[in-house]
């Protein structure tokens, strides 16, 4: 269970880059908290017997995890998810602590083109300067596309970490061993959170790496997204906008992209076909003499400006605004010698923020809640115990435990489940004496195919 | 106008907002953040600095005197924490969640709003953020904002039991108040500093405050600490009676207001007193290196009883 834990967190004794993906200790770390507080987890771990919800003190000692303690204590306490030196926090905490991690050392694995279903890769030599050249030679030439990423063995931080943690997290047979394993899920699923909240970043959704070495500091080397920048610094952590509304998808991966025969869009289209990112803006194009009506030449189909610009407007000093339906800067465009073209200005870039922040921390609460969605309905009565499913499920293995007094949960039964529809009796026994609680887990798959853990519990009067 | 240093000092003076007077014994909390590398920026750690405000208000973050090799400074933060109040974060407003653009390096005021019964502990856990410093503070706010979240509300009677600033049982008395770093220094002629604050034992509560004169880069021989109960009817004598039983060496000598003792246990000596018409009970503890004589160690214990008698005279009901 140490190892296992210590194994998860173990990458993150690489250290913490934040130059490819919104800014982590500040958008990242707010989008989560967010999400948290209006998602269904507070609920969740109120359940699984964590009675402070997201403000359940979790502890994983140092010795069982010293990368990842070493880790978060590189951050000021001010940052909301360093834990103290026993490595104690709030479960929300955790959470964050894994969103503001994820980019160690595999930021490079939270991009993903839609358009072309592949992930980062690093932009062509020729267009950088000497010392982008310099300062970026680290970087990986290609990166897994980021919804394959969260469910990829080699990711520490992904949906088999969180499984597995989450697991313990019930299993577990003493209250600190499955105080250490929840803060592990809870890590996993800041992380896989983390990629999923990089999808709302223009550019890691329209195959622009290039935006990511945008001077954004006084130093030579200060390179990474203008726009991620502009946000952290108007943002921060604290000032980050709440869900517009949750997003619900069937699919782990359907909060990413597009489902196959969906019509309900991952975050990464509804990004990539609304927002135009810094260097996949339209291109300049000459305007004809005595022409009203000119067609840039697009990067993407999408977003498409419209047939008739206001080349009046444009051809001021200071250029126009191109909106979107709901008045949102898209661009600036201006004509100049007969040039048009468009560019992003940080009154611009603040604007986009604004809108994309409440629809990222959307999706980002409904996947919290698909992470955490398993329930088992467990009741009892005439000595006997049933559980029954809430949703249907596909084949798994429910594992049935008794809590006593003192918080020790042991084994009672194991039973290999069929698929079974919602409202099925998934197993019946009889109440073991002695127990104060009986805890119900379910491992498998659910209706639609998607690895699950379901969970369910029963308090016995004692 | 001159411009600010990053490094520091930040000095300034902690008031409440509601009255413009001081607020004694807050929390003060900083933070530096460092960052190296280049283009690829990882975190390098930081510098912390835990205070507390003096009997005026007032704080002083000493300067940041070095930076890591090979790291840049990027950021500070100011945290100011009193129970009671809406904390105070230099880089952001607890209202509205947005950015702070009135913080100064010098001569801040900060002003501490009140709490409220509407305001939500959860909103105010994410605000102040964690650590030891913090989290022994805050803490006590866990269940609150769980019950918040749990849809059950502020549960009824706790905020303005606990949290009130006045209670009609007279002013909000904290230990801070009670003895300073230069009365220490008087008696003792200790020519070094302290990183003062309050013990990480429990927090400050209308009942209870602690403040811990932590010296720096010296054994703990060198630190004084000092803890101060305030309580209705017999209680305060049951304390006193249970540290007569449970400290170590406990001898009662009659010096100072009602009853007092001294004990000692290992480099550690203890002055305890009771003012039973105030229903106070102190207890100081000074290492030997500190207060190398027990009379050293009375001699602040007396100080601190001089300052109830000015900050809290007996009014018509006994209690004051």
């Amino acid at each position: 269970m140490k190892r296992a834990l210590a194994a998860t967190c173990a990458a993150l004794a690489l250290g913490a880059s934040t130059a490819h993906a919104w800014e982590a200790t500040t958008t990242h770390a707010g989008l989560t908290e967010v999400a948290a507080q209006s998602s269904h987890l507070h609920a969740r771990l109120h359940q699984l017997g964590f009675d402070r919800g997201l403000f359940e003190a979790l502890t994983v000692p140092p010795e069982d995890a010293p990368a990842l303690l070493a880790a978060l204590a590189m951050f000021p306490p001010t940052a909301g998810f360093t834990p103290d030196a026993r490595g104690r926090q709030f479960a929300l905490a955790w959470l964050v602590a894994g969103a503001v991690l994820a980019d160690a050392p595999f930021a490079a694995n939270h991009f993903y083109d839609p358009a072309t279903h592949r992930g980062w890769a690093r932009p062509s030599m020729s267009v950088w300067t000497r010392i982008a050249e310099r300062a970026t030679s680290a970087l990986p030439a290609t990166g897994v596309a980021a919804p394959d990423w969260v469910t990829s063995k080699d990711n520490p931080l992904g949906l088999d970490g969180f499984i597995d943690q989450y697991a313990k997290a019930v299993r577990g047979a003493t209250p600190g061993e499955r105080s250490r394993a929840m803060a592990g899920a809870l890590v996993a699923a800041g992380a896989i959170l983390h990629v999923l909240e990089d999808m709302g970043s223009p550019s890691h959704v329209r195959g622009d790496a290039r935006a990511h070495l945008d001077p954004i500091g006084p130093g030579a080397g200060d390179l990474g997204s203008r726009f991620e920048r502009v946000t952290a610094l108007a943002f921060g952590r604290l000032g980050i906008p709440g869900p517009s509304r949750v997003v619900s998808r069937p699919t782990l991966r359907g909060f990413f992209t597009t489902s196959e025969g969906s019509k309900d869009p991952g975050l990464a289209e509804a990004t990539a076909d609304h927002w135009f990112s810094a260097d996949t803006l339209p291109r300049p194009v000459r305007i004809a003499t005595g022409s009203r009506t000119v067609t840039p030449s697009l990067a993407r189909p999408l977003p498409a400006p419209p047939r008739l610009l206001n080349l009046m407007s444009a051809s001021q000093v200071d250029g126009t605004t191109l909106d979107d339906a709901s008045g949102v800067c898209l661009a600036r465009y201006r004509v100049e010698r007969g040039l048009l073209s468009f560019w992003l200005d940080d009154d611009c870039l603040l604007a986009q923020a604004q809108a994309i922040l409440p629809e990222t921390a959307s999706y980002a609460t409904g996947a919290l809640d698909f992470l955490f969605r398993g329930e088992l309905n467990v009741v009892g009565g005439n000595g006997e115990i049933a559980v029954t499913a809430v949703a249907a499920m596909g084949a798994g293995t429910l594992e049935l435990l008794s809590e006593d007094a003192r918080g020790v949960r042991a084994p009672l039964t194991s039973i290999e489940l069929k698929p079974a529809l919602a409202g099925s009796l998934l197993a019946a026994i009889a109440a073991p004496a002695g127990a104060r609680r009986i805890v119900a887990l379910f491992r498998g798959v659910d209706g639609v195919g998607e690895r699950l853990i379901a969970v369910g519990a029963i308090e016995l009067a004692p | 106008m001159v411009s600010g240093d990053l490094r520091g000092p930040f000095t300034g003076k902690v008031l409440d907002a509601a009255t413009r007077t001081p607020v004694a014994g807050a929390l003060v909390y900083a933070a530096w953040t460092f960052e190296r590398g280049s283009g690829l920026p990882a975190a390098a750690g930081f510098h912390e600095y835990v205070g507390s405000t003096d009997s005026t208000g007032g704080y002083n973050v000493p300067q940041l005197q070095d930076v890591p090799a090979g790291a840049r400074l990027t950021d500070f933060q100011l945290l100011v924490y009193k129970r009671g109040f809406v904390a105070y974060r230099s880089d952001r407003r607890f209202a509205d969640l947005g950015p702070r653009l009135d913080f100064a390096q010098r001569q801040q005021q900060v002003l501490l709003e009140r709490w409220r019964d509407d305001f939500s502990h959860a909103r105010h856990l994410r605000y102040v953020g964690g650590g030891a410093a913090v989290a022994a503070l805050t803490g006590w706010e866990a269940d609150l904002a769980a019950a918040e979240m749990s849809g059950q509300g502020v549960r009824p009677g706790s905020l303005g039991t606990d949290l009130t600033i006045t209670t009609g049982r007279g002013p909000y008395l904290v230990a801070a108040q009670l003895l300073t770093d230069t009365d220490i220094k008087a008696q003792t002629k200790f020519d070094g500093s302290f990183e003062t604050g309050p013990l990480g034992d429990e927090p400050d509560t209308a009942s209870y405050s602690s403040q811990h004169w932590k010296a720096l880069s010296r054994p703990e021989t060198w630190d004084v600490a000092l803890r101060m109960w305030r309580l209705d009817g017999t209680a305060a004598t049951d304390r006193y009676e249970e540290l007569l039983g449970s400290l170590p060496s406990a001898e009662e000598k009659g010096e100072i207001a009602t009853r007092s003792l001294r004990a000692i246990e290992g480099d550690i000596r203890g002055i305890a007193f009771l003012d039973a018409p105030r229903g106070i009970v102190v207890l100081i503890t000074c290492g030997r290196s500190q207060c190398a004589s027990p009379d050293d160690a009375v001699a602040l214990a007396k100080k601190i009883h001089d300052r109830i008698l000015g900050l809290w005279p007996i009014t018509t009901g006994g209690t004051p």
